[in-house]
């Protein structure tokens, strides 16, 4: 019933603590990105458990895209742009 | 409400379905827009060349599909052909020796994290408020792309594929490389204002 991922992880000897940072900081923008599948996302959170480096990084990842998300100002869209594109619209018929 | 797909609409269907179903796009294309060319005429230019056309090929729209993704690869498409041509700036990055790296360096590994930054405290944010436009505004404009698309936008990977016409793994390396980039430029900016330990 594993899957290939569940096997290809519990491959790892449990000692290569490195490998398994390795594709920890892989998933990171997958898991912050909410596109890690089910498995991915249950052995990151396993890993993170243990691990106080990847812990970070994953808070780091999500400060980053918070930044971006609620920080970054929008522009205003000039008043006049829907109308002129309605009105050049009507020109080019 | 008939299913227009594949029929011929009348002017008057088209021009409300346009109106309903497209023109609600506008701020976030505009917003698009502004931060490919960082420019607000150019970004005006842009954004009513992508509604002429997707005026003109509204009959291929099928209704109820991503109208959002539509316009934004619509735009992508404009600024690629058109608008780089016209600057002279050098349009091409060569991301293959790049994205090559992704999956062979630990990125997260020894030197970028051994930093201790502490981000989160909020005087940081708040003073990194400007920072990150600016700080986005120096990335190279397809990384710029992946991060707008992404974190401002939310589309997922399989739409950003779509818009970019790029396979998900490239999306997927190329928005690690990107963040890493923006990552870097802001740690440096903490730094310089003396957040660092």
């Amino acid at each position: 019933m594993e899957s290939k991922f569940t096997e290809m992880y519990q491959k790892e000897p449990a000692d290569e603590k490195d490998g398994a940072c390795g594709q920890v900081a892989d998933l990171l923008d997958s898991v912050v990105d909410g596109e890690a599948s089910a498995e991915e996302q249950s052995f990151f959170n396993s890993h993170l458990e243990e691990c106080v480096s990847c812990f970070e990084n994953h808070q780091k990842q999500k400060l980053l895209k918070s930044l971006i998300s609620g920080h970054l100002k929008r522009v205003i869209v000039p008043e006049s742009l829907a109308l002129t594109i309605k009105a050049k619209i009507q020109e080019t018929i | 409400m008939s299913e227009q797909t594949g029929k011929q609409l009348s002017k008057e269907e088209k021009d409300a379905r346009f109106e309903a179903e497209l023109l609600p796009v506008l701020d976030p294309l505009y917003n698009f827009a502004y931060r490919l060319t960082l420019d607000e005429d150019d970004a005006n230019d842009l954004v009513q060349e992508t509604y002429l056309k997707a005026y003109r090929f509204f009959d291929y729209f099928e209704q109820g599909t991503n109208a959002k993704a539509w316009l934004f690869r619509i735009l992508k498409n404009s600024f690629i052909n058109e608008f780089r041509k016209k600057s002279k700036q050098p349009a091409k990055v060569d991301y293959s020796e790049v994205e090559g790296y992704y999956n062979t360096e630990d990125v997260e590994g020894d030197n970028g994290v051994a930093t201790t930054t502490d981000m989160r405290s909020e005087s940081v944010q708040d003073l990194i408020g400007d920072e990150v436009a600016s700080a986005l505004n120096t990335l190279p404009v397809d990384f710029r792309t992946v991060i707008i698309l992404c974190d401002l936008e939310g589309f997922t990977y399989e739409e950003m594929a779509k818009i970019l016409d790029i396979p998900i793994g490239t999306v997927r390396s190329r928005l690690h490389r990107a963040r890493n980039s923006l990552k870097e430029k802001l740690e440096k900016y903490a730094k310089t204002m003396g957040y660092n330990s």
